[in-house]
């Protein structure tokens, strides 16, 4: 025993020496590191716009936040694990449009709701999605692409990057609308699927802005349109689905910030105002631009918005998934 | 002479002292990394992902990608020492690596390893340079029905390189298949056989499964009665270090093969280069006089399955270079690690980003240099390793896989399923059963099906579309004359009685 | 190991691998048997034991036969999912050991290998049982594990049967002490590294696993499982800055 003390006493002078933790605001939320949950491998979307935002966020709060990626059924086993955590404010989760809104007709076994057992935090950044095909795609523009889709709806195939995944889920909005159920051909993430889509081995595909951009600047596939309500900094040409004609289709890979319930609100309003000192600060603002995201406008920071956000993406995507047994 | 000047161009970014740096951070980090058992590459660099975003962008990647074949050299030592492969492509390194090690020549296998690795190394990259516009046809010329194909292919290769019973051998790769299909199904979503357990809800991990039935069922079976005295036996038996010159003969026509085979192989996204490891090793089982000797410690089945790996980690960078597609898991890092940089991968890349592609171009040739001066001096340690006594080695041994396979997913689960897989491989061994196979038809069978399924979504269920589309009939061609090539022998007498001494 | 090739005695063994097998039969029924018992505890979730212990010997012994003669007589009313492990897993199982008492097993060992794989594989066919098959061209999610599944039935089924047409080794033996202390090292770890941290669990683990074998001596073993254990405390949250635990739960707060 007296080994292990050795050791742990050892360990810990160690890890203080170690630990380069910010000089500690006394008694005040928060005094020690916050875990923050990515429930998305390292690199992808949600964990790149995290990651961003978490570094300016640590410096205000004076402590280090530590990402940490839990992969797993969509992110539903991070989100999971997430609410079930302490609600001290040390355990934090970056959900999306998927684990907190799509994953509730989804997944009926889920075990988590996204409005019950979450404080919400503030939205952090938006991906907007985009239409996009094979370049030597029939269809020119997007009123072509609906009607040719709609005469062709049995030949036509759609990629998607997997069941539950941002591509998959906005593009059964998208045939929601337009009311055809084309073969949708299952890929094993963004890559595989953009791959196909440049190969010319499927026809058209849903997906997020940030992996497009360089494939539609260098003509490889094309973009119909762009499903925000403005047109993209980095994709100025790409009308949006209003513009083209299909204003019914918005759609956004939104990220947002949670804590688990019961969390206090006074550490609730210290963590919104860190996240929102982030999205104006300029590199942080740029380098989310970069990415081609969305920062929310003011109206949106609140927590009561994104509560409220959370509620509507709910009600619109229950009627148009199907659960996933 | 563009080339010479964009290769020149990329040398002095890569010699520059701050990137020189990073790249050797990069390998002795991976090296690192890559020797824990438990950990593979993916994994290693998902884990090491985080620490590069505060680097500039060049400097990171460099260092990324020197992780990445780091932890490549790092992974065969644990398949040659301790007979873990931590991941898909090093499984084949173990059959013949770990029989090596346990005659006494270790240092041999792990100096051949390193040595095949450089110059498979070297080879790739200049073909980068050279042919990585051309080659990447090649990727868009797979589609889903090619895919199936390969992969009806590689799964003969498994049972080739079997080297007890073919029927066991099937069996396991079926068995493989079936433990693949753990987990979500791709294109409905439905949970398969995963009893309402969430960490099943993906399936099971291959290094869960391969630290079990290769890791922790060595480690079970080394502990049984009677098994001290082989295992003091293996530790008085150690030899040089470094190949003879007989070695060096047999192994550089080897190192050759595996080189072109994993440069080919590696281009194809998804599977490419765990096909190239064994596509090796089956060519060099089948071209050799003695086939008998493999699975025995033939240091051919070494030298290229490990010079092809290394060739198609550093040629899976083409379809990343030229078409800003990641071809696999870790390539997807690697967009990852660009994209938090703000530099987002695409056709041009290679146009708009010339410091960074031509940079890590050479930096991969450096890398591997260093690599080979880190690793060749580290053989003596390794080898020297394996005279600690077994009592204290295989704890060590379990705790390392433990946390290995933890930090993974964070998943306290993963460790439990290893666990029972250790089990599972304990009964295998005892039945005679080769996990290998299992392992490969455990990696190949998502690969298989959900391309079966996609050519099959595409075509509207037309099975023609198999042998209607060259590509994918020749490669059922190659695949029906092994399969006839491999089973014929086998009917005709059972194979390989003169040695049922189970030496597994 | 040097030889193993022996026939002898196998035949008097028959009587105990058939036994082996009738609990191989009802192991799945058994297991969620003894899971379920956490349930009175408020561990996980699921049904009761009680509740099992009589699904299961209802399927067993009633249900199983009725939706055999039902599906006979035409009746295509679903059978719950109990009935169908009985029917789809354990009867064929039960009819195997029988078989195997009138049988010579001239090797025991790619006998009793192929039948437990041909257990696994019929296992496998009835957990993908409630998975929907073909719809039209394209596969549904039980199709290939349906497909493979099958063909294991057949390969274990061929296994078997040179282990009874030609001759080898019989049963291997098998040791507990190795098995049991590896295995509950690694639970240990498992369901300590969350609450109590890298140090402890390392370092309990390692002389958990070290009494694995009779060959341990102690002094050495915590000498370097300390060593052990702070190089893991060092090298996984601080070199690598990987989000692990370092102390117990209770001493950070």
């Amino acid at each position: 025993m007296t080994s292990i003390r050795a050791i742990a006493a050892g360990a810990a002078v160690l890890a203080s020496l170690c630990s380069f933790v910010a000089p500690a605001k006394a008694q005040t939320y928060p005094t020690r590191g916050i875990t923050m949950i990515v429930p998305f491998a390292a690199g992808g979307p949600t964990d790149v716009i995290s990651r961003i935002v978490t570094s300016h966020m640590a410096q205000t709060l004076g402590q280090s936040i530590v990402i940490e990626n839990v992969v797993g059924a969509g992110g539903t086993t991070a989100t999971a694990r997430a609410a079930r955590a302490a609600n001290d404010g040390y355990t934090l989760i970056t959900g999306h449009m998927g684990t907190h809104a799509a994953s509730v007709p989804l997944y009926p076994k889920l075990a988590y709701h996204p409005e019950k057992d979450f404080e919400p935090i503030a939205l952090l950044a938006g991906t907007p999605i985009l239409i996009l095909a094979r370049k030597d795609f029939p269809p020119k523009d997007l009123e072509e692409f609906v009607a040719y889709v709609k005469a062709n709806a049995e030949k036509v195939n759609a990629a998607h990057a997997g069941i539950g995944s941002v591509s998959h889920v906005s593009c059964e909005l998208l045939h929601a609308i337009l009311d055809v159920k084309p073969v949708g051909v299952p890929f094993n993430g963004t890559g595989p699927a953009m791959n196909a889509l440049v190969a010319g081995q499927v026809d058209y595909m849903c997906d997020q802005i940030v992996n497009a951009v360089p494939q539609i600047n260098a003509g490889t596939i094309k973009a119909y349109a762009i499903a925000t309500a403005e047109r993209n900094p980095s994709l100025p040409n790409v009308p949006t689905t209003a513009e083209a004609g299909l204003p019914a289709f918005q759609a956004q890979a939104w990220n947002a910030m949670f804590a688990p319930k019961g969390t206090s609100p006074a550490i609730i309003a210290s963590l919104n105002a860190a996240a929102l000192k982030a999205l104006d600060d300029e590199t942080v603002k740029k380098r989310l631009l970069e990415l081609g995201s969305v920062i929310p406008g003011p109206a949106e920071r609140t927590p009561e918005a994104l509560a409220t956000l959370v509620k509507n993406e709910i009600a619109k995507w229950s009627p148009v998934l199907k659960p996933a047994t | 002479m563009e080339l010479f000047a964009n290769l020149a161009h990329g040398f002095a970014v890569a010699f520059s002292p701050i990137n020189l740096l990073m790249c050797l951070i990069g390998a002795l980090v991976g090296t690192l990394v890559g020797v824990l058992p438990g950990i593979g590459t993916i994994a290693t660099v998902a884990m090491l992902l985080p620490i590069t975003f505060g680097l500039p962008p060049v400097g990171a990647l460099i260092m990324l990608a020197g992780i990445y074949y780091g932890a490549q050299y790092g992974g065969s030592t644990t398949s040659i020492l301790v007979n873990i492969p931590g991941e898909a492509t090093s499984v084949v390194t173990a059959i013949d690596g770990h029989q090596m090690a346990k005659q006494g020549r270790a240092g041999p296998a792990l100096a051949i390893a390193a040595i095949g690795s450089f110059f498979a190394g070297c080879v790739a990259t200049v073909l980068i340079a050279v042919l990585g516009a051309p080659l990447t046809k090649l990727a868009l010329a797979f589609g889903p029905a090619e895919y199936f194909s390969l992969m009806v292919l590689g799964l003969i290769f498994a049972v080739v390189l079997a080297k007890g019973s073919v029927l066991k051998a099937i069996a396991m790769i079926v068995f493989g298949l079936l433990l693949s299909m753990v987990g979500s199904d791709i294109e409905t979503g439905a949970s398969r056989m995963a009893f309402n357990i969430p960490e099943l809800a993906d399936g099971l991990g291959f290094a869960t499964v391969a630290m079990g039935v290769f890791g922790f069922a060595e480690i079970i079976r080394n502990l049984d009665a009677g098994a001290e005295m082989n295992r003091d036996l293996v530790q008085q038996k150690i030899t040089g270090l470094m190949p003879t010159r007989k070695d060096l003969v047999d192994s550089a026509p080897a190192i050759v093969r595996g080189t072109i085979l994993g440069s080919i192989l590696g281009i194809l996204p998804g599977g490419g280069a765990v096909i190239a490891s064994f596509a090796a090793y089956t060519l060099e089982k089948k071209i050799a006089k003695d086939p008998s000797r493999f699975g025995r410690g033939a240091i051919e089945g070494v030298a290229a399955p490990e010079s092809a790996n290394n060739a198609a980690a550093q040629t899976s960078f083409i379809p990343l270079l030229t078409l800003g597609i990641p071809p696999n898991a870790v390539m997807a890092l690697m967009v990852g690690a660009m994209t938090i940089h703000g530099i987002v991968p695409g056709p041009q890349v290679m146009q708009k980003q010339p410091d960074l592609v031509w940079g890590m171009i050479a930096s991969m040739w450096i890398g591997n240099l260093m690599l080979i001066i880190i690793n060749l001096p580290l053989v003596g340690i390794w080898v020297r390793l394996l005279r600690v006594p077994y009592r204290l080695m295989f704890p060590s041994i379990v705790i390392f896989c433990a946390i290995g396979i933890y930090s993974v997913n964070n998943a306290p689960v993963d460790v439990i399923l290893a666990g029972i897989f250790g089990l599972v491989g304990y009964w295998l061994i005892k039945h005679d059963f080769e996990p290998a196979p299992l392992l490969l038809g455990m990696v190949l069978g998502p690969l298989m099906e959900e391309n079966l399924r996609r050519a099959l979504l595409i075509s509207r269920g037309d099975w023609s579309v198999f042998l209607t589309r060259p590509l994918s009939a020749v490669l059922l061609g190659i695949a029906a004359f092994l399969l006839v090539l491999t089973v014929l022998p086998a009917l005709r007498s059972k194979r390989d009685e003169v040695f049922t001494e189970s030496e597994n | 190991m040097a030889d193993t090739m022996g026939h002898s005695a196998t035949a008097t063994r028959n009587t105990s691998v058939a036994i082996g097998f009738c609990l191989l039969a009802v192991a799945p029924q058994i297991f969620e048997f003894i899971w379920s018992i956490g349930t009175i505890f408020g561990w996980g979730a699921g049904r009761g034991p009680a509740t099992v212990l009589i699904s299961h010997a209802t399927a067993l012994v009633a249900g199983a036969p009725g939706a055999l003669i039902g599906s006979i007589g035409g009746d295509t009313k679903k059978a719950s999912s109990d009935v169908l492990l009985a029917l789809i897993y354990s009867y064929p199982i039960f009819a195997v050991a029988i078989v195997t008492l009138f049988m010579t097993i001239r090797s025991a060992q790619d006998y009793v290998g192929g039948i437990v794989l041909m257990a696994l594989a019929l296992f496998a066919l009835w957990a993908s049982s409630d998975l929907q098959g073909m719809r039209g061209f394209s596969f549904g999610a039980g199709t290939a594990p349906r497909m493979f599944g099958g063909l294991l039935v057949g390969l274990g089924a061929a296994i078997a049967l040179t282990g009874l047409l030609t001759d080898g080794p019989s049963m291997a033996h098998y040791s507990w002490r190795g098995p049991l202390f590896v295995m509950a090292s690694i639970v240990f770890f498992a369901l300590a590294i969350r609450p109590l941290g890298v140090v402890v669990s390392a370092f309990t683990s390692f002389l958990i696993a070290a009494m694995g074998t009779h060959e341990t001596r102690w002094v050495e073993t915590i000498i370097v499982g300390a060593c052990l254990t702070l190089g893991c405390a060092l090298l996984f949250p601080y070199v690598l800055g990987l989000p692990m635990p370092m102390f117990p739960r209770f001493l950070v707060q």
